[in-house]
């Protein structure tokens, strides 16, 4: 069991944190922690398994009883032991390049003998069913399979809770699926489960309790069949997303025949990898297609292609009835990749939005029009690294928009999202729609292709 | 083909050897035997790139050095200094190389049973999973400064200083990031934990091992006898 009793805490460098957080979680409960971006989820979750304030230092007040021991006076790798943590990017956990070394890490730390170690890592590659991975290289796994090796390294240690802050936030449809998977054999396990996301249908049938946090503070409490009981309006004015999974949306194909963007038996090949093969697919002017398809069928390829930053191997791009070559197609496609760690250059918001092009009064002015509606204006004059994941996807967005070309490609724009920034983003990209560009959508998202795509592509 | 590696204990002594070797040795061309020690010892662990590789290069300097000593080949660039270097250091390039890419789970289970610091383990570790990451970071600024119209000829040449700083910045930022990251994902798992570590990989030293083990000194000594010392 683990108990809070009138927590709050503030970091060393912001202001931000939790105040007067009152909560008992039972043994074997799954309780999930929503509300919007910088409510407080993430600094509750780090709480719990000790990070803060022993890592992200800070000011702490009042108790926190793991099993009526106080938490706060154990030092972190004995709180590590009993309270494991699931991060929000995969990657940048690994310390091992092959499967049983990541998984043997945690048992390796707490210097247990060899053959527990052995027995351990094998149990936990068998129960998330990774035994087929063990030869490859974690660099080349897909995203849903590098979080269930991350958890699976926490499982290898038996801790009887589990802390996932934003699990599924660099995850597409299927991974999240995975990830539900694993979550739900520990909890018949009966392992305690305490989860932050924005993410929530994935989670129907996981979850006992749904916390609303806003603000650092706990302002309501409800169960899934209290959420699923929300109205629509009631869910848009929290910030929330669907609760149930709904069925998967279905839209024409573009009309063939008004294609702007069109291609041609199109084929990709990377080092003598067939990726894709004969595409002939279209995309109409003043439209939103959403590209949809399983993990590795070549959505992301199909962009790099559209956008000219990789070369066709075969076939041919058409844009506005001209055959185009990929150095021509990169002046007038724009892609915004699904990574936005790596896509800004210049030391603040503003500079990056008008980065490359002449300044004139129309551009700053569209410019600051933007930031204003995607919530940004705020942050003009601050470093770009220094943005929330949510805030870099925007401002890649907004980046996109202003960029002034007439084919814009989104990769999973809204993966990482809460329900009201979801909403900006699908309202924004209805209002470039309807200006005349041509955009398409990768996504897996139904609550985006409900809400602004026309039509629907889908990659096998 | 699956690598079959030698105990790193095996590795060091191979490469302590080869190391003494050539920098006691009087007759430089003779190297060539402890080279070819290097290439059975590659050839045991089944390292057949690094082997097919290595043996191409050997080749090519073989030739170049042919060519110097009855031809009286000279190359500005590449002079007989370099070819004479490159085939004398030869086996300690072989062995060491070998050594570095052995998976750093087994160097790590090494250092663990020599009562090294975690700190030192974890900080290998870290070197070891940086420069892949590193690699796939870079091509994926290369690819959005490419999105974003700043790779043209015409900016590269006019701007240096900026396409340089478009690199690097981000790189940096990135580095910094992917830091803390890490370093949050080794304290919830453990990494401060006091004691010595454990280790999910061991070796015991097979029939191969001791093979090896004995091969080198028995090497080494005789190439010494052979070609003389420079002592």
């Amino acid at each position: 069991m683990i108990r809070m009793e009138n927590v709050s805490f503030c970091y060393v460098d912001c202001d931000q944190g939790v105040k007067d957080i009152n909560l008992t979680i039972h043994d074997g409960e799954c309780v999930v922690l929503t509300g919007p971006s910088g409510g407080g989820k993430t600094t509750l979750t780090r709480l719990l398994n000790g990070l803060a304030p022993a890592y992200y230092p800070g000011s702490m007040e009042g108790h926190i009883f793991l099993d009526d021991t106080h938490l706060e006076m154990l030092p972190q790798y004995a709180v590590g032991r009993r309270v494991g943590s699931v991060f929000q990017d995969p990657k940048s956990q690994f310390f091992s390049s092959e499967l049983a070394g990541e998984v043997a890490f945690a048992c390796e730390n707490y210097g247990m003998a060899r053959e527990e170690i052995r027995s351990r890592t094998d149990a936990a590659i068998r129960t998330f069913f990774l035994e087929h991975l063990r030869g490859r290289s974690l660099d080349v796994l897909s995203s849903g399979e590098k979080q269930r090796v991350a958890i699976a390294s926490v499982y290898a240690l038996r801790p009887g809770v589990y802390v996932c802050d934003e699990p599924t936030a660099n995850l597409d449809g299927e991974g999240a699926g995975q990830l539900a998977g694993g979550l739900k054999k520990l909890k018949d396990e009966g392992c305690t489960l305490v989860i932050a996301e924005h993410r929530l249908a994935w989670l129907s049938g996981i979850a006992d309790r749904f916390l609303y946090l806003d603000g650092g503070r706990i302002l309501w409490e409800k169960s899934p069949a209290e959420m699923a009981r929300m109205s629509v309006g009631e869910r848009e004015n929290c910030g929330l997303r669907e609760v149930t999974k709904s069925s998967f949306p279905m839209l024409p194909s573009p009309d063939s025949g008004a294609a702007f963007i069109r291609t041609e038996s199109l084929s990709c090949k990377r080092k003598s990898n067939l990726i894709f093969h004969c595409l002939s697919l279209s995309f109409c002017a003043g439209e939103i297609t959403a590209v949809t398809g399983r993990n590795g069928a070549g959505k992301t390829s199909l962009a790099m292609v559209l956008s000219g930053l990789w070369k066709e191997s075969g076939g041919s791009v058409l844009i506005g009835g001209e055959k185009l070559r990929a150095a021509e197609r990169r002046r007038r496609v724009w892609y915004s990749a699904n990574d936005t760690g790596t896509q800004f250059f210049t030391n603040s918001v503003t500079e990056e939005l008008l980065l490359g092009d002449h300044r004139s009064q129309p551009r700053l002015e569209r410019a600051r029009e933007l930031l204003k509606q995607l919530g940004l204006y705020g942050y003009k004059d601050v470093h770009p690294a220094t943005l929330s994941g949510g805030q870099k996807q925007r401002l890649s967005l907004a980046c996109g928009i202003l960029s002034g070309r007439d084919v814009l490609i989104f990769d999973e724009p809204t993966s990482g999202l809460d329900g009201g920034n979801m909403r900006i983003i699908a309202d924004m990209l209805r209002g470039e729609a309807d200006k005349g560009k041509t955009i398409l959508v990768i996504t897996h998202d139904r609550e985006l292709i409900r809400r602004c795509c026309d039509c629907m592509v889908k990659i096998e | 083909m699956q690598r079959r590696n030698l105990a790193v204990p095996v590795k060091l002594w191979a490469l302590l050897w080869a190391i003494l070797g050539i920098s006691l040795t009087g007759n430089v061309v003779l190297t060539c035997v402890l080279t070819a020690a290097g290439f059975l010892y590659l050839a045991v662990q089944k390292n057949w790139r690094l082997l097919g590789g290595f043996a191409l290069f050997y080749g090519v300097l073989a030739l170049l050095l042919y060519l110097i000593r009855y031809y009286g080949l000279h190359m500005v660039v590449f002079s007989e200094f370099y070819v004479l270097m490159f085939w004398n250091l030869s086996p300690v390039f072989l062995v060491s190389w070998d050594l570095i890419t052995t998976p750093p789970g087994e160097l790590a289970a090494f250092l663990s049973r020599i009562h090294m610091p975690t700190a030192v383990i974890l900080g290998l570790l870290v070197l070891f999973r940086f420069f892949p990451t590193m690699k796939a970071e870079l091509g994926s600024v290369g690819r959005s400064m490419r999105n974003r119209g700043l790779t043209a000829p015409m900016r590269l040449l006019t701007h240096p200083a900026a396409s340089c700083e478009y690199v690097l910045v981000p790189m940096l930022l990135r580095c910094l990031q992917l830091a803390d990251q890490l370093s949050v994902s080794a304290v919830a798992r453990g990494a401060e934990t006091p004691g010595k570590r454990g280790s999910y990989y061991e070796r015991k030293m097979d029939a191969m091992d001791w093979c090896q083990l004995a091969l080198w000194p028995v090497v080494t000594v005789l190439f010494l006898w052979i070609g003389g010392m420079r002592l």
